[in-house]
């Protein structure tokens, strides 16, 4: 049986390791701590500014997607999706038409795929819209909502506050507690039972994402019927639910397939200190009680990029990669690394490891560092993943293509 | 290795803790890891520091160090803080009770079994719940007739032994306080595997490993229980023994909690701590060949596995597993919970009892779902309290282990 160890549980990582264990790998994924998924809106971005499936082919070869093939990504999504069935959270969406979902501040995500309840907010679909806060939940504000989309042209019949049959508390609800109520089938009952009375008329109604943690399709099935509306969430600050729900849809799909997961250490190099090696043997842990060793056949990094731990950008104006200090390919000096304006493509965003199709790290002289080292996600140079929209989209590809080639 | 509160600078504030904290899942008292730990100690200085009383709502159990993504030291951060509040109220007569298992036995050792007998006599346990505050529904364990040290008193040795030609045999055992003075034959049986496996177990010289006074804030105490244990364990660490241990709560506080909580760093106590293992780490890490080879018995039994949020806070995963999972008929469910409730001494006290009853009640209603037939968890406490609660019998992994071994 053929080992491999996985390091990092972001969407990339958790990904991989199902796909691996998939295929009858013995995996050991180790992260340090929750991944960046917990962090996101739980959809998948691909390309925002134009159709992916015609975009995607016209990219510069050096591109995470073209190293990685559209095949992958195709192959990778449908994956996704079929887990998000099985698991009773339906994916919603293709490659050939992105959704465009409102955001928490009233801004238009453009994403290809979304969860069922977030999808039913196309604003492509002319169906009107009314945009509700719940009481107690901070940093949603129904009226600002209602505003920017006004602004982008969007029609919003009403904007309010709708109550919910909570005590008052101690300290800010967040939308985990309010999801964590939700589960509960009599809170559910009283709330549609309060808030029925408000929405006549109402045909589509968009909300905080608050309905459940790990049932969320059946409450929001349940209200939604209860309410004779259609109910769609917009994802809130995060920790949203959108990001929670997937990655706990995820994890526990990786526990059930035998995936043995090391929460906690954080990975501080090879097993043999030789970087002349042909082979990475294995990788170091920093547990709690010192440093343990850990070995296997593959390796397969996908700590993500700075925002993620995978890269350190350093005071010298030095790029690290965090794990097996991997050369990056990155612009010499500080002061070249961004642009004044936040909202403009920044040129750091796109450092990273250079790759071939076979998604191996690749030295100075264009040949594969180790010939069992792959890696995947954010940690790949090439893309400026804000700015395209394409980060879940290239963590799909890739780790698609990586656990293809590493047990092909 | 870093102080907890200067890690207070590496926190986002992204609220991964917020959102997995057992506690402030179920109540509104506690305003979350984040709000109490790195948020609260921030500008604070060292020498005039502000804990927040809410602290005391923290069960200690350690989820958010092991999901922070960013290595805040959440956990230690808000014990050190709990210590500060403890020192600034009035004496718990309580709290220094239950903190000293050694104490106990040794008071109650003539009136050993009058003492057992009383404990579950309903007038007692009222009494204790009026004059100390100690939940009369809470599960108390009672004291074994004889403990472990004098049953096994051939092993118990009070300098390591010679290096002899098998000296990378020995194994120096750290019964903790449970094996010793309420479940020998738990101490025992970690024995009897460890010889089948051909190792030679002695029993070193030790004291309480200080946790329950470390969680009850009374650091002084806690300090002199851990000096006294990196002494007495040292010599065995250097002449290359590994000490292993098979309560997961007592072992981390040897590999972590006394150089990072309680601030004990020298080259013993690294020593010390990097020669400690849980017992299932060792033997699927140190021993892993013998553990291949063997042959282990079928058990027709539907199984829920709940390791304690202390184990999954050693960052070695989850090792018992990957030997449960080899018994033939053993059905083995993973539990979904991150925490069972009682976290050491925390769920026996009146006024958190609810609270530690309401963060165990998903786990005590997944094991009722599944119909299982036993529960399995590798902390004594955690053992006492999913029994309490469930009514079904509670085993430690390695008395599983050693039946389908056929050593009992």
């Amino acid at each position: 049986m053929t080992e491999i160890i996985v390091i990092g549980a972001g969407l990339t990582g958790l990904f991989a390791s199902i796909l691996a264990a998939d295929r009858g790998a013995k995996v050991t994924l180790v992260t340090r701590g929750r991944g960046g998924l917990t962090l996101s809106h739980g959809c998948i971005d691909v390309w925002e500014r134009s159709t992916p499936s015609r975009a995607l082919s016209r990219l510069r070869s050096n591109h995470p997607y073209r190293r990685a093939g559209l095949g992958s990504l195709q192959a990778g999504l449908e994956f996704l999706q079929a887990l998000g069935r099985q698991a009773n959270y339906p994916f919603i969406g293709s490659i050939s038409r992105n959704l465009r979902l409102p955001t928490a501040l009233g801004a238009i995500h453009t994403t290809a795929i979304a969860p069922h309840s977030l999808a039913l907010g196309d604003l492509r679909d002319n169906t009107p819209i009314v945009i509700a806060g719940v009481d107690g939940l901070r940093d949603f504000f129904p009226e600002l909502v209602a505003a920017n989309l006004r602004r982008a042209g969007i029609a919003i019949d009403e904007s309010f506050q709708l109550p919910l049959p909570m005590p008052p508390t101690q300290r800010d609800r967040y939308s985990i507690d309010l999801a964590r109520s939700f589960e509960d089938p009599d809170f559910r009952g009283e709330v549609a039972r309060i808030w029925k009375p408000r929405l006549s008329g109402i045909k589509r109604l968009g909300i905080p994402a608050v309905l459940g943690f790990k049932n969320s399709q059946l409450v929001h099935e349940e209200i939604q019927e209860r309410l004779g509306v259609t109910l769609f969430e917009i994802p809130t600050l995060p920790p949203s639910l959108p990001g929670l729900r997937l990655e706990s849809l995820l994890h526990r799909k990786a526990m059930e397939l035998g995936v043995f997961v090391i929460e906690g250490p954080k990975v501080v190099g090879r097993v043999d200190g030789s970087t002349t090696a042909p082979r990475v043997s294995g990788v170091v842990l920093q547990t709690v009680g010192g440093p343990r060793t850990l070995t296997a056949d593959i390796v397969l990094l996908a700590t993500g990029g700075v925002l993620h731990g995978g890269l350190v950008f350093q005071q010298d104006g030095q790029v690290r990669e965090s794990v097996l200090d991997l050369p990056v390919i990155y612009i010499e000096g500080r002061a070249q690394w961004t642009v004044p304006s936040p909202l403009d493509a920044q040129p750091y965003a796109s450092f990273g490891l250079s790759v071939n199709d076979h998604m191996q790290p690749l030295g100075a002289d264009g040949l594969p560092i180790y010939s069992n080292l792959y890696c995947a996600g954010g940690l790949i140079a090439g893309a400026d993943r804000s700015e395209e929209g394409s980060r879940q989209g290239i963590d799909i590809a890739t780790a698609y293509r990586a656990i293809e080639v590493a047990l092909g | 290795m870093m102080q907890p509160t200067i890690t207070t600078d590496l926190c986002l504030k992204c609220n991964i803790c917020t959102s997995v904290c057992p506690v402030a899942s179920v109540t509104d008292d506690f305003l979350g890891p984040k709000a109490v730990g790195p948020q609260a100690a921030r500008y604070q200085h060292p020498l005039q520091p502000q804990p927040i009383p809410s602290l005391t709502w923290c069960s200690g159990c350690g989820t958010c160090s092991r999901v922070c993504p960013h290595g805040v030291a959440v956990a230690e951060i808000n014990i050190q803080a709990k210590a500060h509040l403890t020192k600034q109220a009035k004496t718990n007569l309580r709290d220094h009770l239950i903190s000293r298992p050694e104490l106990l036995a040794c008071l109650a050792k003539p009136i050993n079994f009058l003492a057992n007998k009383s404990m579950s006599f309903g007038l007692t346990r009222w009494f204790l719940e009026k004059s100390l505050a100690i939940s009369s529904s809470a599960p108390l364990p009672t004291f074994a007739r004889t403990p472990l040290r004098s049953q096994l008193s051939s092993k118990c040795v009070d300098i390591p032994p010679d290096p002899g030609p098998d000296a990378d045999q020995v194994v120096a055992f750290f019964h903790g306080c449970s094996s010793n003075y309420y479940e020998p034959e738990i101490g025992k049986l970690a024995v009897k595997i460890l010889e089948q496996l051909g190792q030679k177990v002695i029993i070193p010289p030790q004291k309480c490993c200080g946790l329950p006074l470390q969680s009850n804030g009374l650091f002084k105490a806690a300090t002199r229980y851990a000096q006294a244990n990196i002494s007495l364990l040292a010599p065995f660490a250097r002449r290359g023994i590994p000490i292993v241990g098979a309560s997961t709560s007592c072992t981390l506080s040897i590999k972590h909690d006394y150089r990072t909580v309680l601030g004990l760093q020298s080259d013993e106590s690294h020593l010390v701590a990097s020669s400690t293992f849980d017992f299932f780490e060792f033997l699927t890490v140190q021993l892993a060949h013998e553990i291949d080879q063997l042959d282990l018995k079928p058990l027709i039994a539907d199984a829920l596995y709940h390791p304690p949020c202390q184990l999954r806070s050693h960052g070695i995963g989850i090792p018992a597993l990957t030997i449960l999972q080899r018994i033939p008929g053993l059905q083995l469910h993973l539990s979904e919970s991150e925490c069972c409730g009682i976290a050491g001494t925390y769920g026996i006290k009146q006024e958190k009892f609810q609270v530690a009853y309401e963060v165990g009640k998903p786990l005590f209603a997944q094991a009722q779902q599944l119909e299982v037939d036993f529960v399995l968890s590798d902390s004594e406490t955690c053992r006492w309290w999913i029994s309490k609660h469930t009514g079904l019998p509670v085993y430690h992994p390695l008395e599983i282990m050693a039946k389908a071994m056929d050593i009992i």
